[in-house]
């Protein structure tokens, strides 16, 4: 594997571990209305935040299995849809969560101001 | 059977049979919802075929449900397994060298190092698999230990090792010691053995003057490897492979030792301490002599237990890459 694979590969992974830790934010708070999954993931999508299925419905279980969501089947369209909504107590955890979101968003300004960003510096260029 | 209900039967295969079939449901819902809006509501094979594979590998897909399924151990288990494990392996050395050191000097059944060996590479294998067994157990019910607990304690770390340094006064004395133990049996191998009593009778050594050679190669490459140590003024990875292939010759000296000693005792009729309790009434002379050679065996098997174990001790370490924290303890000289 050559060096610039490996720092390609590298770069994929940091950006997986730093994304997957907003998913959760994300996917709750989007669930203030109920939505099945794949109307999620266009609601995400819609709003710039692009997510695969396959990380997607596992999360949202694991987010029903601590009880921050609620679903329930709907058969009335034409196939049987799982939908999710999120719980009193996932409420509350959003809540939180986007507390700790902005603040940490602000500490992360003071950090990075003055550090280009790649797109940026090709634009420029 | 379409491509899109053999991809989902696929996925299920790696689903935990509890949300099995729920989950399948909802991705058959959700991999159509996706293609009708892709591709219409008659997407074509390649259509299908390729969005499966953007989709990802059923086996894939399922580990992302149930990530703690995709271990034998997963990781909450892991510490104690490992704890356990290394206990499991110390009680069974332990237990194997108790019960061959009973055998071979209470008993005095004939002494086989190879034996000893083999049956450590059978029992050792099978008490692990038997543990692995049941951590698999464990993991498939999900249990999950609470290890830590209690609070921790920065006093309670344990001091920082001279780990490079070694020893020189512990090197020295047995440099000297090794020199005196190697004059002996050069110049005066007939001095080996005992005396009932200070002034009585001396009784030779016939078994370490029938290995002297091996003898005086061990206490040879264990003197050499003091002064390499001391020249070099710290411990390395070459000279802890050094000092164990230097244990490993001396464990084979002191098995030929104790063999030797075994047939000697054997051949008189006290090849264990038991036989040698019941003979004393019949033999009249040369009593002495069997109780100084049984001194002797137990003397080598106790040494050669213990060269053992420090061997295992510090290829453990070596495995562990940790033995670069600790100091190698040096044991006396095989004949000493």
């Amino acid at each position: 594997m050559s060096k610039e694979n490996e720092l390609s590969e590298m770069y994929n992974k940091l950006t997986q571990e730093l994304r997957r830790g907003i998913l959760v934010l994300a996917a709750l708070s989007q669930l203030k209305e109920e939505k099945y999954g794949y109307a999620l993931i266009n609601s995400l999508a819609e709003k710039g935040l692009d997510i695969e299925q396959g990380t997607l419905y596992p999360l949202l279980r694991r987010l029903e299995s601590q009880g921050l969501l609620d679903s329930e089947w709907n058969v009335e369209g034409s196939r049987p849809r799982r939908y999710y909504l999120i719980s009193p107590e996932g409420t509350r955890t959003l809540e939180d969560l986007a507390g700790e979101w902005r603040s940490l968003t602000n500490v992360m300004e003071k950090l990075l101001d003055g550090i280009s960003i790649e797109g940026e510096q090709n634009e420029s260029n | 059977m379409s491509l899109i209900d053999r991809y989902i039967q696929e996925v299920g295969r790696h689903l935990p049979r509890k949300n099995r079939a729920d989950i399948k449901t909802e991705l058959l819902s959700s991999v159509v919802d996706t293609l009708e809006d892709r591709f219409g509501t008659e997407p074509s094979e390649s259509e299908v075929e390729d969005f499966l594979k953007e989709f990802g590998q059923p086996r894939e897909v399922a580990a992302a449900y149930f990530p703690e399924g995709q271990y034998l151990i997963g990781p909450s288990l892991y510490p104690l397994f490992r704890m356990i494990a290394w206990i499991v392996v110390a009680a069974v050395l332990g237990a194997q060298l108790l019960a061959w050191g009973v055998a071979v000097f209470i008993a005095g059944e004939s002494f086989s190092i190879l034996e000893l060996l083999g049956s450590m590479l059978t029992s050792i294998p099978v008490s692990l698999g038997w543990l692995v067994l049941t951590f698999i157990i464990l993991q498939r019910f999900e249990v999950k230990p609470d290890l830590d607990d209690e609070p921790w304690d920065p006093q309670s770390l344990p001091q920082v090792n001279e780990e490079e340094d070694i020893k020189r006064g512990e090197l020295i004395f047995g440099l000297v010691f090794g020199i005196l133990i190697l004059a002996l049996v050069f110049f005066f191998p007939q001095w080996i053995g005992f005396v009932t009593a200070p002034g009585g009778k001396f009784y030779p050594n016939p078994v370490i003057i029938q290995y002297l050679g091996w003898v005086k190669a061990s206490l040879v490459a264990g003197i050499g490897l003091n002064i390499y140590l001391l020249w070099q003024g710290r411990r390395s990875p070459v000279s802890r492979l050094v000092k164990i292939a230097e244990n490993l010759f001396s464990i084979f000296v002191l098995a030929l030792l104790v063999q030797g000693h075994n047939t000697w005792l054997a051949a008189r009729g006290a090849g264990g301490f038991f036989d040698t309790l019941e003979s004393i009434s019949s033999i009249t002379g040369g009593i002495w002599e069997l109780v100084g050679m049984h001194a002797f065996r137990m003397a080598f098997g106790v040494a050669l237990i213990v060269t053992v174990i420090e061997t295992l001790v510090m290829l453990y370490r070596i495995v562990r890459g940790k033995v670069q924290a600790r100091t190698i303890t040096v044991l006396p000289p095989a004949s000493a």
